[in-house]
């Protein structure tokens, strides 16, 4: 389900009072903020900075999040693309985050009026997003109270057992044991991801805010559904139609211009009756061309009459003559030699295409197979011997923008290799047979002229759709289709498989295995509890099937009859929002919270120091 | 600017009323601003995690572990199970039809489909 973002510029900042802390919640992929104790956020954007330089000033501009396309071309957007403050889940562009975030409050209607300078408390505290999802969920009653929480991010996922600590005296933080969060880094094509320990502090100005690292669903996109299928047999019974139509026709015409051929004969036979008697039988034998070369033949004779006389009657004048007459003669009758062999190759392949049009005219369709399958034969091996030729040469400078999988974009980089190769090629025809290269422009032209939906291999799309794994799907030309078949599972299967990418970590569900086990004290029946209650929140949970999966995983690794519950979050995109929107607006956070005096005063590692703990 | 950009409000206002110092300011036109800011892996590498207490967990010994399970082969072209390797060009394939793409590959792709398995060889 595509994500779509929310930024009207609000209008009652000043409604609300300065106490009132603004909540925000920094993920790689969207940047969440709203006034604490509401349910939703107010804004929504993504989570990147874009600046390009405007067409007609010049003067370079920065737009924050996604805009609109359709705007975006009064703008030159190739000098750099859209810029994350992340890498890899930690922020370390800060001037990006400066303009993110001065773009957030100044569509939070945030403005320069008198309880500003108040507003610059500077109190700020930190949380983890897993642990406040988990905490307002358990407040719906979807969890129990220990639990594991795994949260999968954009580009790390966590797994943090959470275990209620009975003595509730105190009101600080309390980690869990050792809360050990374990980190599995998955790449996929969006950005984001979750931090723990964020060290955002260091900029000029902030504000009463609640830091927290969010996430965002990826939007997976469908294959072709039922109505594509259906839509795409019409339009080949309609083909298969129009092409018995076009046989019909051409067969009529071919049958008036044998017709018209017949006649033509017979009238030059009437004809010659009355020039040559004589010639008849030859020219009988011969056809109309014979006609000519026996009227040829005569003069060829009268041309040469020196020829046929031996060396010694001639004076030498006359033997020069004789000589070019010689000459004279070998070379018309070569001409017409060639002229014979060439006539009879005419024949021949009319010959085979009137064979052709007969096995046509019987069964169009199958005969349309067979000569697509000669075209792809011929291209193919066509193609590879031209690719052989410039192996390892440059490449012509495209390179795929994201770093996608899918063949789709593939396409355009194929298309233009394909374009090159063939002006390439055009002049240079040293190696490989030639004859193969025209077949295969023979047979594309008569395909051309046959199948209307034809097209020639370099503008077509990949494999046909299919939903099943491990059945190779044949190549068709039908349409042109992005087709998304195997990447679906695969992407999200990283999660799972870190080794597909070539990262040497361990999945998601063998990281809960390893995170019980580094659980430090053997209570008793603890493991059981977590187990009993997993909880899965963030963007990348999302994933259908994502819970059975994981089930599976984490049963494989459990004894056996183990307690396995995995619950979701009601929402898994803005409950880390909402929890801490919750937790801001509730009594003790203003007691929870440090000032950036504290900061300035006692420095980073007091900042490491300062026990985050998690009480629920 | 045109009248819809500027109605779409959809580049970012040079003053802000709410800040200190803008920008702008902080950011003089012409200077090369990217370059100061650290990397992740700089920033770990500054850490010095041998400081901290051994307990506690902090961004570097959250790490997961490598895997215990043997690495699933797939085929680096279609996706489907791949038990063969070519050897010249360290791509895993499928089957017979997947070896002929192969082998008809210019260096360049083969390298960027190694890469996405970060089993490309990259020259430093």
């Amino acid at each position: 389900m595509p994500f779509i973002s929310r930024t009207i510029r609000q209008s009652d900042y000043s409604r609300f009072p300065s106490t009132c802390p603004i909540v925000i919640d920094n993920g790689g992929s969207y940047f969440r903020i709203g006034w604490a104790g509401e349910t939703d956020p107010r804004l929504v954007f993504r989570n990147i900075v874009l600046r390009p330089r405007h067409k007609t000033t010049g003067e370079t501009v920065t737009i924050v999040g996604d805009q609109d396309p359709t705007l975006l071309r009064y703008f030159d957007c190739t000098r750099s693309g859209p810029r994350s403050a992340f890498d890899n889940n930690v922020v370390y562009q800060f001037e990006i985050m400066e303009y993110i975030l001065d773009f957030g409050f100044d569509r939070m209607g945030v403005d320069g009026s008198q309880c500003m300078p108040s507003f610059f408390l500077e109190i700020t505290a930190f949380g983890v997003d897993a642990a406040f999802s988990y905490k307002y969920n358990q407040q719906l009653g979807v969890c129990d109270k220990d639990g594991l929480a795994i949260c999968s991010g954009f580009a790390t996922s966590h797994v943090i057992p959470i275990k209620v600590d009975h003595e509730i005296s105190r009101f600080t933080w309390e980690k869990v044991e050792d809360l050990k969060m374990e980190h599995c880094y998955i790449a996929p094509d969006y950005a984001s991801e979750v931090r723990l320990f964020q060290k955002g502090t260091k900029e000029a100005k902030e504000k009463t805010r609640c830091w927290q690292l969010p996430w965002v669903p990826p939007p997976t996109e469908e294959p072709p559904s039922e109505d594509e299928i259906a839509r795409k047999a019409a339009i080949k019974e309609r083909q298969g139609q129009r092409l018995r139509e076009m046989a019909e026709a051409k067969r009529s015409s071919r049958i008036n211009e044998l017709e018209n051929q017949l006649q033509g004969f017979e009238f030059l036979l009437q004809q010659l009756a009355y020039v040559q008697e004589s010639d008849v039988p030859s020219f009988l034998a011969k056809g109309e061309q014979v006609e000519s070369e026996s009227k040829a033949d005569p003069s060829t004779t009268e041309k040469f009459p020196l020829v046929n006389i031996p060396d010694e009657m001639l004076t030498p004048e006359q033997l020069k003559e004789k000589r070019k007459q010689l000459f004279l003669k070998t070379t018309t009758e070569g001409r017409q030699r060639a002229k014979q062999k060439r006539f009879e190759e005419e024949m021949e392949r009319e010959r085979q295409n009137q064979q052709d049009e007969e096995k046509r005219l019987e069964n169009p369709e199958l005969y349309l197979e067979q000569l697509r399958a000669k075209y792809k034969e011929l291209s193919e091996k066509v193609e590879q011997r031209k690719c052989l030729k410039i192996n390892g040469g440059s490449t012509n400078g495209n390179h795929n923008v994201s770093g996608g999988v899918g063949r789709g974009e593939r396409l355009n980089a194929a298309q233009n290799e394909r374009m090159r190769l063939l002006t390439t090629a055009a002049f240079d025809r040293g190696k490989g047979p030639d004859e193969d290269e025209a077949e295969l422009a023979r047979v594309t032209s008569r395909l051309q002229d046959i199948d209307p939906k034809f097209v020639p291999k370099s503008e077509l799309g990949p494999l046909q759709s299919s939903t099943e794994v491990p059945w190779l799907r044949p190549m068709t030309k039908e349409d042109f289709q992005i087709v998304l078949g195997v990447e679906r599972f695969r992407c999200p299967e990283i999660l799972f498989q870190p080794n597909l990418i070539g990262i040497n970590q361990a999945g998601l569900d063998e990281m809960v295995g390893v995170s019980l086990r580094r659980l430090p004290s053997k209570v008793e029946g603890l493991e059981e509890r977590l187990t009993s209650n997993v909880f899965l929140t963030g963007g990348s949970s999302l994933y259908p099937g994502m819970s059975e999966r994981l089930e599976a995983g984490i049963r494989m690794i459990r004894p056996c009859g183990s307690p396995i519950k995995i619950v979701k979050a009601y929402d898994p995109v803005f409950d880390a929002w909402r929890a801490a929107a919750a937790y801001a607006a509730s009594l003790q956070f203003p007691q929870q919270t440090f000032t950036r005096m504290d900061y300035y005063e006692k420095g980073e590692d007091w900042l490491h120091r300062y026990q985050f703990k998690y009480s629920l | 600017m045109e009248a819809e950009v500027v109605e779409s409000e959809m580049v970012l206002p040079t003053h802000l009323r709410f800040k200190r110092i803008q920008m702008y300011e902080k950011y003089p036109k012409g200077q090369s601003r990217g370059r100061h800011w650290k990397h992740l892996k700089q920033i770990l590498q500054a850490e010095n995690f041998q400081n901290y207490r051994p307990n506690e967990p902090h961004y570097v010994n959250i790490e997961s572990p490598p895997s215990m399970h043997p690495c699933k082969r797939i085929c680096d072209i279609t996706g489907y199970e791949a038990p063969y390797f070519d050897p010249r060009t360290n791509l895993r394939y499928a089957n017979a039809e997947v070896f002929k793409i192969i082998r008809s590959l210019p260096n360049d792709y083969v390298q960027r489909y190694l890469a996405l398995r970060n089993a490309a060889v990259v020259l430093k």
